[in-house]
């Protein structure tokens, strides 16, 4: 099977809006190619792996190099295709002067188990070479491919979900368990692929997965007509949302995202394998507060999440705690299937054991999560806008006799944020977008008033409708006082409502704050530029709280 | 060095105008006397006094907008004179009719490409090369990214499109002048045997094409209720303008592509919102472009319609060709 099915079903799954089309398309892929391609398709399209191999700069110099093209020019290229593997694809149009294509039939396989790992062993000159070599021997169809796993920039709109879903098709299996066994670590191999179409159900190996996440939705209107009684209330963390998984005796902290991340929390996975029982919770990973009781601010996580092997002194700087919203399976039973309000039952009921239990005091890294009580539907508003005095996103509301399933399941579980806070602000600066966006204005920056001037305090790219980005684009054209490279400054004279979750001081930023999640909400076409915000009125706000 | 008043040819209320014939090519306004490359709507405007063009571009235009007009024709290579000045049309490919236009006055020649292409199109004339000492050119299609593929290629591309759903009824937006016709030109020597329908608007521009000798298949006008059923597994061809909005309503189970040569970029085919898209153009790419350039022997090039930048400083650097801007 060859490189040439892979491009096939890249250009189908590009051209398709429609996904029961791409489900059928994966389906008919999977089943007419052997395991070992079928393992590096499940790799590639869901993203498990976008190691780079060589920068898009490279690329480019790359190609400057061999082909004698002014790097400006491949540059002024890139600012309208905003990817830098489909530029040079796009240049290496005819220019292949060999006839012989002898990698047409190269395998998915041998693509990347060999060919481009081995480039890394070559100097730099043999690399180039290399690297020629298969631009010239590879049909002008698979460039593009190439190019971009070589980039670390290959992604088409294709979800774990859907891949869930075509094989489940293909073999006539549960969602669920073909969802469960694409947890974790997926290695390509013919193994990997195997155990996923496996037709038996309980598979050992499943031990090493985490179950699929449940996530919960944006909470809808008609929530509010149902009994507040049928719901569990608890805080939605802003942390690292985790499973914590002991299975015989082996612990193993899995992030929603599917890494393996004990070691960056040692302190944790000691201290939790000093309970007696297996089990498999569901939680929120923070660095806490403990005199206050509430969670520091997710910045203070981020210096815990990418260090591995953290020193003592870290570890005691910043002081990290698991808690538990879920008991997912215990002592090898899975009870997934059990009602909410009923495992909430049991997690308690095993928490105040291991609490009284445990030789070792576990308390102070881990807990379980408080429930609120809300006794009608304007309280639990209350408990929302409180949010933010104790560092929570809001609300999460759970239905009680809700079974754990996997993924964003409809009507099951909410989550109520609380309000954004706000500040209008002035467009000062645009930058060009890259992928999707690419030709178009689409990376803006904002600016509140300081006295007569105007203080650059957020950049956002979200929240506009295609069709006012194009209108906006039109406008910038039309405004600009300065190119910078790709970055145009403009006449003040646009105001946006600006929405963000959270401020704080920053020496960094010269307008002296921060702000998580800046996000355009709307453009305030009836606005002056002096009637936009101040840093005064940001301050303000960040008194309030 | 001339200043920019000096030249034949300058831009003047961001229109090319000759100061010495009065006379404006392609204008935005009413003016008195206007010279028109071709008949696509950006490049003609009502009211002016009088209009000149070649003969096909007279009858699609009287198509497009009625008789109303005082339309002035000649031949492609038939020399007019006005106010002292040599004017003659010249075939530039890009639909039929369209024309370069050169100007010849005191041993200086001067050609505006029009819009133009090198690209085989048996709907009109092949572009002709025309010598001359300074050019203005379109370069809509300006950078290196664009290379067009065969035709052919192409329509094979849309053929497998259309043949590889046949429970689907497949829409393919494109200009109705032109595009539309050779496309299905193109077509017609592809595999698919199925039904082909086009809207209205492009319904009477076949019919055109038809009457001034030009071979395009007989397609069948789409009328606002047609079954579902009658529809599937055959092409429609629509204009660009209805793809967003209702109009699409009126069809089930369909799939959406859209022929233009920005769809080479896979931002702009994503972002279009069409399933897919056929990179073909009735422009020239930048190869063709060059070519152009190098072929008219121009010592002097302008360059408008498009990012005119990074072709012009390419010229400059590495063909040692002399740009020259306009200034607006």
């Amino acid at each position: 099977m060859s490189l040439k099915k892979f491009s096939e079903l890249f250009v189908d799954l590009d051209s398709s809006n429609s996904t029961n089309n791409k489900i059928e398309v994966l389906k008919n892929y999977f089943f007419s190619n052997d395991p070992i391609d079928n393992s590096w398709a499940i790799y590639l399209l869901t993203g498990k792996s976008n190691k780079r191999f060589i920068s898009g700069r490279y690329l480019k110099n790359l190609f400057s190099q061999i082909y004698e093209y002014p790097v400006w020019l491949i540059d002024t290229c890139y600012l309208k295709v905003g990817d830098s593997a489909e530029v040079i694809t796009l240049l290496l149009k005819n220019k292949s002067t060999s006839r012989k294509k002898e990698l047409s039939n190269i395998s998915l396989n041998e693509l990347l188990s060999k060919t481009i790992p081995d480039l890394s062993k070559l100097n730099e000159e043999e690399k180039n070479l290399q690297i020629k070599n298969i631009w010239e021997r590879l049909p002008e169809d698979y460039h593009l491919i190439f190019n971009k796993i070589l980039t670390g920039t290959f992604r088409v709109g294709v979800s774990i979900g859907l891949i869930t879903k075509s094989i489940s098709k293909l073999i006539n299996i549960d969602e669920e368990i073909i969802s469960h066994r694409l947890m974790g670590n997926f290695k390509p191999s013919i193994d990997s692929y195997e155990f996923l179409i496996n037709k038996n159900i309980n598979l050992e190996e499943l031990n090493s997965k985490p179950f699929p996440f449940l996530l919960a939705n944006t909470i809808e209107d008609k929530i509010f007509k149902n009994s507040i009684n049928d719901f569990q209330f608890e805080w939605k963390y802003d942390g690292i949302r985790l499973q914590l998984i002991k299975r015989s005796g082996n612990i193993s902290l899995w992030t929603r995202g599917q890494e393996l991340v004990n070691e960056s929390f040692p302190e944790l996975v000691e201290k939790m394998s000093h309970i007696k029982d297996d089990f498999v919770l569901d939680g929120e990973l923070l660095v806490w507060n403990f005199k206050e009781q509430i969670a520091f601010d997710f910045s203070l996580l981020q210096k815990r999440i990418n260090r591995k092997s953290p020193t003592r002194s870290i570890q005691i700087k910043y002081p990290i705690i698991f808690i538990a919203y879920d008991l997912l399976e215990i002592n090898g039973r899975d009870i997934r299937e059990i009602k909410l309000e009923n495992r909430r039952i049991e997690l308690e009921k095993y928490f105040s054991k291991w609490q009284n239990k445990t030789e070792n005091n576990i308390s102070d890294i881990f807990k379980i999560c408080d429930l609120i009580f809300p006794n009608d539907w304007p309280d639990a508003l209350t408990y929302k806008e409180k949010s933010r005095e104790n560092n929570t996103e809001g609300l999460i509301i759970k239905k009680k006799t809700s079974i754990y399933s996997s993924g964003r399941k409809k009507g099951i579980w909410w989550k109520y944020k609380v309000d954004p806070m706000q500040l209008d602000a002035v467009l000062i600066y645009a930058k060009g977008g890259s992928g999707r966006r690419a030709g178009l204005y689409t990376d803006y920056s904002f600016a509140l008033w300081k006295d007569e001037e105007l203080i650059k305090f957020a950049s956002a790219y979200s929240g506009l409708t295609n069709f006012e980005i194009k209108e906006l684009d039109k406008w910038i054209r039309k405004n600009t006082i300065e190119k910078f490279g790709p970055v145009r400054s403009l006449k003040p004279e646009m105001v946006f409502e600006i929405s963000f979750e959270k401020i704080q001081i920053s020496k960094r930023h010269k307008s002296g704050i921060a702000v998580r999640f800046p996000r355009i909400t709307k453009w305030r076409k009836d606005k002056k530029i002096n009637d936009a915000d101040s840093l005064e009125n940001a301050y303000e706000l960040m008194k309030k709280i | 060095m001339r200043t920019k008043q000096e030249y034949l040819i300058r831009y003047k209320d961001g229109n090319l105008y000759c100061e010495l014939a009065d006379i404006w090519i392609d204008p935005s306004k009413p003016v008195k006397k206007a010279l028109i490359t071709h008949a696509h709507f950006d490049h003609f405007t009502f009211g002016c006094e009088e209009y000149i063009s070649t003969k096909e571009t007279a009858i699609l235009l009287k198509e497009r907008v009625g008789d109303n007009i005082k339309i002035k024709t000649f031949e492609y290579g038939e020399e007019f004179k006005i106010n002292g000045i040599n004017i003659s049309f010249h075939p530039s490919g890009h639909i039929l009719g369209s024309s370069q236009i050169r100007f010849m006055f005191a041993e200086e020649k001067w050609l505006i490409s029009g819009d133009f292409k090198l690209q085989k199109d048996e709907t009109c004339k092949q572009y002709e090369i025309v010598k001359t000492d300074y050019l203005i050119s379109e370069c809509t299609f300006g950078l290196p990214i664009f290379k067009w593929d065969e035709s052919n290629k192409i329509a094979n591309d849309i053929s497998k499109w259309i043949t590889n759903s046949p429970e689907k009824t497949s829409l393919l937006f494109c200009y109705s002048l032109g595009k539309a016709q050779r496309l299905l030109n193109e077509i017609n020597n592809t595999n698919f045997k199925g039904k082909i329908y086009s809207h209205g608007s492009i319904h009477k521009m076949n019919n055109s094409y038809r009457e001034l000798g030009i071979d395009i298949k007989n397609t069948i006008k789409i009328e606002n209720k047609k079954k579902i059923d009658e529809l599937k597994g055959s092409l429609i061809l629509l204009p660009p303008s209805l793809s967003k909005g209702t109009y699409l309503k009126n069809f089930k189970n369909i799939q959406t592509a859209f022929a233009s040569g920005w769809m080479s970029i896979r931002a702009l085919r994503k972002r279009s919102g069409y399933d897919k898209g056929f990179a073909i153009s009735d422009h020239a790419d930048w190869d063709g472009i060059l070519e152009v350039v190098k072929k008219s022997e121009a010592k002097n090039v302008f360059f408008h319609h498009g990012d005119s930048e990074a072709i012009s400083k390419y010229l400059v650097e590495k063909e040692s060709i002399n740009v020259l801007f306009f200034g607006k």
